[in-house]
């Protein structure tokens, strides 16, 4: 599974099958604060992920 | 079994219309799909400006446009709110702080988003109202930039609303701004800031500045924005990684995380705590209070 991070880097997970909160927690990254889509669609973050899906994490929270 | 909404591998169903969802509400555990996340965005904003009463006939309501998500989000549902509304005219105002390799994309993303809803739109800078940069400013390291920053940015909308003929000024602040702003206002000491009721502060200048969107989740704000195709990937501001806010954000997200519908209680409280002291016609000069304390890091 691919998964592109919100600092416009990408790295791939190996782990089995997962859902969208799992594989956000094993990252350390707060489900409250993101959105993410598979492959190119917005998924809730209970979706259970494949292993060719391909992952993008968006950032929703900027500023001071 | 034919692959579907909820299908193994595929995304749970609306719980209205049975589509693919594409978000759960984590406190009431209800899956929405696109089409339902925006009609349950736009009438919770519909629901705050009737129960608030935040925007009056007749009246000319500036919306402050930085060009970020939740300003664009806000020009977006206002743009369809406010003709319901009769007679109200809807300007933008951008204010430019002077934020090098900052600013100049969210300045383009509030015109071209201004000239896409048909809203007159305005820019006003730091340099022009106050004689000098954001970074001119902070130039000497002993300002904190996000302090200086909100100071002169509420003194550029005001000038520009004031000069306009607008009556009220309309922000993006999002249900987690206001949950954040109550905990620091708790955690600096400042009663004031903690009783002031939500929606709506006064600016002193005879301005209303209202916040149509409290009452709704940053997260809902953004997917608001991606649904509708107006979400910009826009580059973070350069001072926000050492403010106060972004301490106080982190821990309160941890806790919704936790405790799904924490946000919503923070404001709620605040808000009956707001309501309580106006009843009880407590002003800022009739108590001994002192005043909290101001840290530089804010």
């Amino acid at each position: 599974m691919k998964i592109h991070l919100p600092d416009g880097t990408a790295r791939t997970f190996e782990g089995g099958v997962a859902r969208v909160s799992d594989l956000l927690l094993s990252i350390r990254v707060n489900p409250v604060g993101v959105i993410v889509s598979r492959n190119g669609r917005v998924v809730p973050e209970d979706t259970i992920l494949g292993q060719d899906d391909e992952i993008r994490i968006i950032q929703v929270s900027h500023g001071g | 079994m034919e692959a579907g909404p909820g299908a193994p591998g595929e995304p749970p169903a609306c719980d209205l219309c049975g589509q693919a969802a594409v978000f759960l509400d984590r406190f009431s555990q209800r899956h929405l799909c696109g089409d339902h996340v925006l009609l349950d965005v736009e009438d919770r904003v519909r629901c705050t400006i009737q129960e608030y009463h935040l925007i009056r006939p007749g009246e000319r309501l500036a919306v402050a446009l930085s060009g970020g998500k939740d300003s664009t989000a806000l020009l977006h549902l206002l743009s369809k709110i406010v003709p319901e509304m009769g007679d109200v005219t809807l300007t933008a105002i951008t204010v430019d702080e002077g934020i090098a390799g900052y600013r100049e994309a969210t300045i383009r993303v509030a015109r071209e988003m201004a000239t896409r809803f048909g809203v007159e739109h305005h820019l006003v800078s730091f340099r022009g109202i106050s004689g000098a940069t954001l970074d001119d400013m902070v130039a000497d390291g002993r300002s904190h930039p996000c302090s200086l920053c909100g100071i002169h940015r509420r003194r550029a909308l005001l000038c520009a609303a004031a000069g306009l003929g607008a009556t009220a000024i309309a922000t993006g602040h999002n249900l987690d701004d206001e949950a954040q702003t109550i905990v620091m206002n708790c955690l600096r000491g400042d009663l004031p800031g903690f009783t002031r009721p939500p929606a709506k502060d006064p600016t002193g200048a005879g301005i209303r500045r209202i916040k149509p969107l409290f009452r709704v989740p940053e997260k809902e704000v953004a997917l608001y924005g991606m649904l509708t195709g107006i979400f910009h990937d826009l580059p973070e501001c350069p001072y926000a990684g050492t403010a106060l806010r972004s301490e106080v954000r982190r821990m309160i997200d941890r806790l919704e995380y936790l405790h799904p519908g924490t946000l919503e209680r923070i404001v709620r409280g605040q808000e009956d705590v707001a309501s309580l002291w106006g009843r009880l016609g407590a002003s800022e000069t009739s108590l001994p209070l002192t005043g909290g304390r101001k840290d530089r890091d804010s």
